[in-house]
């Protein structure tokens, strides 16, 4: 067997384990855009619903913005009519949801059947007309990624400040809940990418199958691919002298200071 | 999550439980609303509101809007934006023209300026406000209202310089604390009037408090305000409070001219609801 496997042509070797890799890196590929987003929407699902709840609302959604297509997406609802909402687009600069999208500020609104445009909107793609709405951006890194709203506070006409800053903390659960299933599709694409760096590399033994493989599920533009380069530079300053390496530690350490000193001022003051 | 990034909630100051009650005493104590801005009508001050635009022709606004600009993103421009004149502006969402119809309620004859750094395309929000903020200060503002701001750390310098720049020619600058889970500016600058909601519905009703960053109180609770399409609604937020103390300030600006960003602040101050004028 042993023997067998030794006089194998490695060409064939390399097709067998460029096989293997292509199943593995598609299943990696798969939970990263199917397993996990579908359980970070469990997660977002039973962050609205908590939110709902807490706050006494009727109902309560969280929409993303599509960037490609300038909408505002709804993902998850609870309430009346919560699965007509799930699934439907809105323009991302209107009503509500839009003006907190494209401002980054949370509002409250009540007595909204007063006001017949919101009510008109929301009616004819819900059939569910609210009289007061609560909406807080999802923020991730300091940039609007969605919008959370709140709708009905029950035995109360309207949603107060402290509801307004309660749902910016439920907001900020659910942005870092976006943030985590995204950073699993990332890592798809940075084990892709970096495979294909590998069979690429000028090694003893060319891998041309493997290369084919990884070529048919090539991510086209790996987001996070700034981090792969600072590896990369990690690398060659690893193979650097000592001397060498001591001198680029210490450029990174200062880096690193007045990055953290940068974030301390501009939050400074305010940490009571 | 760290503690670091729980923000304060920055209107719960204004509560009637968490009211502080303060005292000023000596000559400041000869301030007072009427010497600050009885019988102003903010004649003749120029005001811009740096927002989502303003609809000029709502009817709460009584033609009050004399001009603006539009501040577009724009990746082949220079600093990748570009300024157009807006001569008769009109506002991408009602937010704008809410805060036109607080200031213009308060401060009547004032003429209010749209500077509009909101559209579209959200890629340039950080650069269009700076940009917008900028040309308020350099094109004969008095008085600037910012019921907006961003967290994005990368603007907190140039913003700073702007803020600054705006201090040094006498041009006070007013702004909303955002009410959200992370640091928001230009509001926790200390040179310009950064404005919290209370409850309370009287105009002329605001608050100060003693523990910065957010001094001022001011109504933001379930207010009536004008919206797009000559609309009103009934909303709620920091945003709504920000501009009634604009109005203060340009009936004061209207009737002392000689006052300084810092001396109008010390007004304000001296003329707030919980502090106590004390006869010596």
């Amino acid at each position: 067997m042993t023997e067998e496997l030794s006089n194998q042509n490695p060409s064939t070797q390399d097709s067998q384990l460029a096989e293997q890799l292509e199943r593995l890196v598609r299943s990696i590929q798969a939970s990263g855009h199917a397993v996990l987003p579908r359980s970070s929407d469990a997660l977002l699902q039973s962050i609205v619903a908590a939110a709902a709840r807490i706050f006494g609302a009727g109902a309560a959604s969280i929409a993303l913005i599509d960037e490609k297509k300038g909408t505002l997406d709804f993902k998850v609802a609870v309430g009346p009519g919560n699965t007509d909402v799930v699934g439907m687009s809105i323009p991302r600069d209107k009503g509500i949801a839009g003006y907190v999208a494209m401002t980054g500020q949370p509002i409250a609104v009540s007595n909204v059947e007063q006001d017949a445009r919101f009510a008109q909107d929301f009616a004819r793609s819900t059939g569910y007309m609210p009289r007061s709405i609560l909406a807080t951006p999802l923020l991730s890194n300091e940039r609007v990624i969605g919008v959370m709203e709140v709708l009905d506070k029950i035995q109360a006409a309207s949603f107060g400040l402290q509801d307004m800053e309660l749902l910016g903390m439920f907001a900020h659960q659910a942005a870092l809940a976006i943030d985590i299933s995204q950073q699993f599709d990332r890592l798809g694409e940075a084990l892709i990418y970096g495979l294909t760096r590998l069979a690429d590399a000028e090694t003893a033994v060319a891998m041309p199958d493997l290369l084919a493989a990884l070529e048919k599920i090539k991510v086209e533009d790996p987001q996070g691919s700034d981090l792969l380069a600072l590896a990369d530079l990690f690398n060659q300053i690893s193979q650097l002298g000592s001397a060498e390496r001591r001198a680029c530690l210490k450029v990174l350490a200062v880096f690193a200071e007045y990055g953290s000193a940068k974030a301390k001022f501009s939050r400074g003051g305010f940490g009571r | 999550m760290s503690d670091e990034q729980l923000r304060p909630a920055w209107s719960q100051a204004f509560m009637d439980v968490a009211l502080l009650s303060l005292s000023v005493s000596g000559p400041l104590a000869q301030l007072s609303p009427e010497w600050a801005w009885g019988g102003s009508t903010g004649k003749g001050v120029r005001v811009a509101v740096v927002d989502s635009g303003i609809e000029h022709d709502h009817p709460a606004l009584d033609s009050c809007v004399r001009g603006g600009v539009a501040v577009e993103y724009d990746e082949q421009a220079y600093m990748s934006h570009r300024i157009d004149p807006d001569p008769e502006p009109q506002d991408v969402s009602g937010h704008g023209t809410a805060c036109a119809g607080i200031i213009h309620a308060i401060a009547p004859e004032a003429e209010l300026y749209s500077v509009r750094v909101l559209g579209r395309d959200m890629r340039g929000r950080g650069i269009q406000f700076a940009a917008g903020l900028d040309w308020a200060i350099d094109n004969g503002m008095q008085v600037v209202n910012m019921s907006l701001s961003t967290s994005n750390q990368d603007y907190f310098a140039l913003l700073h310089d702007l803020v600054d720049n705006a201090y040094f020619k006498n041009i006070p600058l007013v702004s909303a604390v955002n009410n959200i889970p992370a640091p928001s500016f230009p509001s926790l600058y200390s040179s310009v009037i950064s404005v919290a909601a209370h409850a309370g519905k009287d105009p002329f009703t605001y608050y100060y408090n003693p523990n910065p960053p957010v001094e001022f109180g001011a109504p933001g609770i379930d207010v009536r305000v004008a919206w797009n399409n000559k609309q009103y609604i009934t909303s709620t937020g920091n945003s709504f409070a920000a501009p009634h103390i604009t109005g203060i300030v340009t009936l004061i600006r209207a009737k002392h001219p000689e006052l300084t960003p810092f001396q109008i602040k010390t007004v304000l101050w001296a003329c707030a609801e919980n502090v106590q004028r004390m006869r010596v």
